[in-house]
């Protein structure tokens, strides 16, 4: 009997009009927060299933055509572009055009917010001749040697850092270069970005590498008041000034092939590019706004804002060169 | 003369869902596996199986010695607080591995809860290049063994209990000291449960995912998510599936084997019960201590952890919709232990009635959804009903099926169906073995009907042990994580779910709270369980 009931609620549910469903990698309290918003301006419900973005990228694929889901939300650009095969156009109306720099979309996926992946130090230990001019490029610099922290290669965000290196110095350089910093390396990689930039606080490392929301995270003391004094001891740095510029990357949301609710998931898009929803996200996450007429968080503010971005390097290789990026990090033995 | 009669077809059916994916894992093996990344592949199958050996080997080491060293002082010494121990060492089941990995990370990392207490305790300094990092591997086994010793413990002390104090009499007849008579006698004769426990230990192990993604170590079922989702290979995925199971499938024959010997130390004729020695002052600071040790290291330390973070997070109280989660957690452990007992209890009475010797092969199979990783288990489920459905919806103009399936909360049900089968068909039948046939044969000359002896007779007798199946298959599903993350439905969330996607989102200190009320909810099933678990022969 109850089997019966259960198959007739599944069928049901997806008759039900007025939704967006949502795979969605990023699963901050704020998001859903911020659906209800949504849902209580537009009546449209908004479903998620959240989970790390690998198994929902797989569940989206084995569903085919029958997945229900709309859009697809996640961390990295990196992601977006290696599903790319299973987004579809036409998400990029002329409202998220206007307001989306076109570095930062396809016609299949926009950023929602940005970051930017940059080296963290501990003035104690490292001189500021040291750091002028510091690029990506010269983390392989022997100085570092035993200095260095940067987390595992299966993380996303580093292969989008190298896939970005790649596409600007060709993959034999790259690979050169990964042997130098994994031969800089202060420990195995381990942790989170948080992590990293802990160690160069308690003093395993001089240098790590991460992106910019986690610093704010700690000093806003919501992550408590041991990690607020910590996150006071080290300095961010942005590197590649001289040149392209710092390495950027976003949070996106990408079109599903054969979407139920296009439509909907459209206008999620857009509102989730309002000034309201934009403020409700740089103020949560720490994050970059990805629009110009808001302003970030002032611990994000204080960080530094004068920085000159990578715009030259489209986010839409990061996916591109990623198995490049993997390839030449396993190599290296990046564990 | 086997009759393909109700009874057969349904046992084939059920033999079959269950064996699924088994089947659906073997017959991938043979397909071909992309070229791209062979290479890359090949170096990482040894990283995977050396990384699951270098676990195995020294989880059994450390339950091995928990598991027993705690079993031999709560069953033959008598001292301070020894009966509190005895039932409080099993609440280590309620903390699944990658909880306790949680508390590990929260307590050791850098500006971790221990530099707070140093901090507190001898005020401000770097207290960080003192506290030992534990993670990675050495994480993994410390959070995996404190999670999975009590299988040892719980066999070997049962064990114990039904050894007869004649040997030990003997051996100190012959001038054997304590220690001796410890290593000739008493752990010789406690072998079969041992291993038994630790083959438990060891198919858990291999299996467990939550806890070794935490710690990023690659093993072989990280090797089987990641080639899954990284290499887009389900080939290889299926394939180190395979060398997984074939471990898993030994492991789970030397469980089965063990067992059978087992059954040649009960209690026989001149059985007399162990003579508990007493232990005061000085003599019980040892058991005290090392018992007391264990329960803080396996369960105290974890939900400590759990609570002073609850307590200094307090955003997440509201944040959290606890009350929905509840629900949900209610509704699948209703319907999974349900249904898996209600099926359970008819092909046993099928295979019981019909006394057919196929069947009895047949039911063998039944058992092998436990030996099968969660992981496995859901990218198997996913794979086989998406083929078909495309298969049905090809060549028979069928409409798609896979939202049934996949997704929804009857493909969870489905999917625990699987898994946790074997634990409910076997803990029946054992039980029902236990009823002589005879007893039917006179209900049937009373004039009992077949049901009516199957309501009147049968189920009475059975129903402490169904009780105590559907506490040990809630408990389990409670726990349960990569089938559920992997297959849930729209804003569905579990304890274990929620725990472990804060937790992978760098939010360990949002984790808490769902963990906790895992934690509650898997004691409070322990304590219900426990005086059928504590007293069981087997």
């Amino acid at each position: 009997m109850f089997i019966s009931y259960l198959i007739l609620i599944a069928f049901t549910s997806s008759l039900l009009a007025n939704e967006v469903n949502i795979f969605s990698a990023r699963h901050y309290d704020s998001d859903v927060q911020l659906y209800e918003k949504f849902t209580a301006k537009t009546g449209i419900k908004v479903n998620v299933v959240s989970g790390k973005s690998g198994a929902l990228e797989k569940r989206i694929i084995e569903e085919g055509a029958d997945s229900k889901a709309d859009l697809y939300i996640t961390a990295d650009a990196g992601r977006l572009g290696a599903f790319e095969a299973n987004l579809q156009g036409g998400l990029t109306s002329p409202a998220i055009k206007s307001v989306v720099p076109s570095n930062f979309r396809t016609s299949k996926w926009t950023g929602i917010a940005k970051r930017a992946r940059i080296i963290y130090f501990a003035p104690e230990r490292v001189s500021g001749s040291e750091l002028s001019g510091l690029t990506y490029e010269s983390l392989a610099d022997p100085k570092w040697k035993g200095r260095l922290v940067i987390r595992a290669s299966n993380n996303i965000y580093n292969q989008s850092l190298v896939a970005s290196l790649i596409k600007n110095n060709g993959k034999g350089k790259v690979a050169e270069w990964s042997k130098g910093v994994v031969s800089n390396m202060a420990r195995s990689p381990k942790g989170n970005d948080r992590a990293q930039i802990l160690a160069v606080a308690a003093g395993e490392a001089d240098i790590a590498v991460a992106n910019t929301y986690y610093l704010a995270l700690m000093l806003s003391g919501k992550k408590g008041s041991e990690q607020q004094a910590a996150a006071k001891k080290v300095k961010p740095f942005f590197p590649n000034q001289d040149g392209r510029g710092t390495h950027m990357n976003i949070s996106g949301a990408g079109l599903v092939k054969g979407a139920p609710n296009k439509a909907n998931a459209i206008k999620l898009v857009e509102f989730l590019l309002s000034e309201e929803a934009q403020n409700h996200i740089v103020n949560n996450t720490f994050e970059y706004p990805m629009i110009k007429s808001v302003s970030p968080h002032p611990l994000v503010v204080n960080m530094g804002l004068d920085f000159k971005q990578d715009l030259k390097t489209k986010v839409v290789n990061y996916g591109k060169r990623q198995a490049d990026a993997l390839e030449v990090m396993t190599a290296a033995g990046w564990k | 003369m086997t009759k393909y009669n109700i009874w057969f077809f349904s046992s084939l059916f059920i033999a079959l869902i269950v064996s699924l994916p088994i089947i659906t894992v073997f017959f991938s093996f043979f397909n071909e596996t992309s070229n791209y990344f062979t290479l890359l592949k090949s170096t990482f199958l040894l990283d995977y199986i050396f990384n699951s050996m270098i676990i195995l080997f020294f989880v059994i080491l450390v339950t091995f010695i928990l598991g027993v060293l705690s079993a031999y002082f709560v069953s033959f010494y008598e001292f301070p607080f020894s009966n509190f121990f005895s039932w409080t060492l099993i609440l280590a089941f309620a903390v699944p591995g990658y909880i306790y990995a949680f508390s590990l990370i929260a307590f050791f990392e850098n500006y971790g809860t221990a530099f707070s207490i140093l901090t507190y305790l001898f005020g401000e300094n770097n207290y960080n290049p003192i506290i030992p990092k534990i993670d990675g591997i050495v994480g993994a086994i410390l959070a995996i063994s404190f999670s999975l010793f009590p299988y040892v413990y719980v066999l070997t002390r049962a064990s114990f209990h039904y050894q007869s104090n004649n040997y030990i009499e003997v051996g100190k007849n012959l001038g054997l000291s304590t220690k001796e008579s410890f290593f000739k006698i008493i752990l010789p004769s406690a072998r079969p449960a041992i291993i038994a426990g630790l083959a438990l230990v060891s198919m858990e192990c291999l299996s467990d995912f939550g806890t070794v993604s935490f710690f990023s170590v690659n093993t072989l079922t990280t090797g089987i998510y990641n080639s899954w989702l990284s290499f887009d290979d389900l080939n290889t995925a299926n394939q180190i599936s395979f060398i997984l199971l074939l471990f898993i499938l030994l492991l789970f024959s030397i469980e089965i084997y063990s067992r059978k010997d087992a059954r040649y130390h009960q209690p026989g004729r001149g059985f007399k019960p162990i003579i508990k020695i007493k232990l005061k002052g000085k003599k019980s600071i040892i058991p005290i201590t090392v018992c007391s040790l264990i329960l803080f290291l396996s369960f105290l330390f974890p939900v400590s952890q759990m609570i002073y973070w609850t307590i200094k997070f307090p955003k997440y109280l509201h944040d959290i919709n606890i009350l929905n989660i509840n629900i949900n957690t209610l509704i699948l452990v209703l319907l999974a232990s349900a249904s898996i007992v209600i099926v359970s209890l008819f092909i046993n009475y099928g295979s019981r009635i019909s006394k057919s010797k196929i069947l009895n092969y047949l039911t063998n199979f039944l058992i092998s959804g436990y030996a099968i990783p969660g992981v496995i288990l859901a990218v198997a489920f996913i794979t086989f009903f998406s083929n078909l459905s495309d298969l049905a919806s090809y060549n028979l103009n069928f409409k798609s099926t896979k939202g049934i399936f996949i997704g929804s909360i009857l493909g969870l049900i489905l999917a625990y169906f699987i898994r946790f089968f074997s634990l409910s068909f076997n803990g029946i039948k054992s039980s029902y073995e236990k009823i002589n046939n005879s007893i039917d044969e006179s209900a049937y000359l009373l004039g009992y009907s077949k049901i009516k002896t199957f309501l009147k007779i049968h189920i009475p007798y059975l129903k402490t042990n169904i009780i105590l199946i559907m506490l040990l298959i809630s408990l389990e599903v409670i726990k349960e994580l990569p089938i559920t993350l992997i297959l849930r439905p729209f804003n569905f969330e579990t304890f274990a779910t929620q725990a472990y996607i804060y937790a992978s989102q760098d939010l360990l200190e949002a984790a808490a709270l769902p963990s906790l009320f895992l934690i509650f909810w898997s004691t409070v099933l322990i304590l219900l369980s426990s005086r059928y678990i504590l007293s069981k022969k087997n």
